[in-house]
């Protein structure tokens, strides 16, 4: 198992405070669209399952998904979302973080990051229930989640992977990821 | 902006340990989230706005800003519930909107709960220093402190990143970049924004990690601190007003 180190650790809690001020931004646009357009809102649901994910797939260790997704929370609750998001954050991170283990922290393929964002949606589903929304008519809970899990295939599957690769071309993932056994390799030729 | 956070006098809810406050005020928000009872729930949100509106040293006007965002989020929560909710005894129906007494129960409750969780986040985040906050969970409840200063580096770094964003979108704004429509769009967004974004901040992160491990910055050790806290007798009140806040809503409710 790769331990995470302190430099990892703090890279993490950054991805984390990131996102939670892009989540900020997001929240702008999210406000404007909820009244006009229910579908539209909710397909862009998916940037809040981004967070945990996106940080694993830029890290690569056990643990991220699920500290970078506190750290998120932590911003958005301290820009005055409230102490309640965190827990959205922890089962949300936590969600995501068993997905990776179900892996064995091997794979980092645009399917399992999409399951990890399902994933996290559906636990944030779970809690919606306890909160309250389980007395909704099944057919707009259908609609409602059914399109924020959609929602979260595409933003945690596609869009944070394809971010993820576009920052390994500016060379910024050499500083974070642990070196390969073939890069080792290179020295000896 | 974080001279508007100044308060106008200095409650007793100030004088509480943070990390305590924030662990008493996370157990009332596990009682509220996981609550179906209705008067429960509103006798809750009472007390917490009592604490909101009258123990959080800030000026009525505002105070009176602060509830702006608590009515949205009571109105939305609860309207979604009360047009689209489950219910037999129908009051009005308009295609897919159904009003009944139950959904009109429910949504209410639900509105009762984000009232709640308003009221104490506000408390929480008026009456608190984030910094102080993570000093006092590695002090009195042992946070690690690699997490606790991790938190506050990047914290520190938020005017930094909120300025990096805002250059980012004007240097967008000047080279006159336009998005496509639709799911494409949002993506072209999403990377334009935080590619640099991302990139830069990793890199800062990464400089800061290793200037605090040549400093000689160690994770396991014993430590003493900048800024020490402690318990006060202002703690044992505090817990005790909580738990009797608790105990009237229950009693209030269910006798």
């Amino acid at each position: 198992m790769k331990k995470l180190k302190f430099t990892d650790l703090l890279i993490t809690i950054m991805i984390g405070v990131v996102f939670g001020i892009l989540m900020k931004f997001w929240d702008d646009l999210y406000t404007v669209v909820k009244p006009i357009m229910p579908v539209a809102r909710q397909l862009i649901y998916g940037m809040w399952f981004m967070v945990g994910p996106f940080a694993y797939l830029l890290i690569r260790k056990p643990g991220t998904a699920l500290i970078a997704s506190i750290a998120g929370a932590s911003l958005s609750a301290f820009a005055g979302h409230g102490i309640e998001v965190l827990m959205y954050g922890f089962v949300q991170g936590l969600a995501a973080e068993l997905v990776f283990a179900a892996a064995r922290y091997k794979r980092f393929s645009m399917l399992v990051a999409g399951l990890a964002g399902v994933a996290s949606c559906a636990a944030s589903f779970t809690l919606d229930l306890v909160y309250g929304y389980a007395a909704l008519e099944t057919w707009a809970l259908i609609v409602k989640y059914g399109l924020r899990a959609i929602s979260a295939f595409i933003f945690t599957g596609i869009f944070a992977v394809l971010i993820v690769r576009a920052l390994e071309k500016t060379g910024v993932t050499s500083l974070i990821r642990p070196v390969d056994k073939k890069e080792y390799s290179m020295l000896d030729r | 902006m974080l001279a508007w956070f100044t308060p106008e006098r200095k409650t007793w809810l100030f004088q509480v340990n943070p990390a305590l406050k924030f662990v008493v005020f996370f157990a009332l928000l596990l009682i509220t989230l996981f609550n179906q009872n209705f008067p429960f729930a509103v006798w809750q949100a009472v007390f917490y706005g009592m604490l909101f509106y009258l123990f959080s040293g800030y000026s009525i006007r505002k105070l009176a800003l602060l509830s702006i965002p608590l009515l949205i989020s009571f109105l939305s929560s609860a309207l979604t519930l009360i047009m689209f909710g489950k219910g037999d005894t129908v009051l009005w129906q308009w295609y897919l909107i159904k009003i009944s007494e139950e959904s009109i129960q429910h949504g209410l409750l639900l509105g009762s709960k984000s009232l709640s969780f308003g009221f104490v986040g506000f408390t929480f985040l008026l009456t608190i220093q984030p910094v102080l906050f993570f000093y006092a969970m590695m002090q009195q409840f042992r946070m690690p402190s690699k997490y606790a200063y991790s938190f506050i580096a990047s914290f520190r770094l938020i005017p930094a990143v909120t300025e990096e964003l805002q250059i980012r979108r004007n240097a967008l704004k000047v080279r006159n970049i336009q998005f496509s429509r639709g799911v494409k769009g949002v993506y072209e967004r999403l990377q334009m924004y935080t590619v640099p974004l991302f990139a830069e901040s990793i890199r800062r992160a990464q400089r800061i990690a290793v200037a605090m491990e040549a400093k000689q910055y160690q994770m396991g050790a014993a430590r003493t601190y900048y800024y020490t806290t402690h318990y006060s007798r202002m703690d044992t009140v505090f817990v005790i007003v909580m738990i009797t806040v608790i105990a009237t809503a229950l009693s209030l409710a269910f006798i």
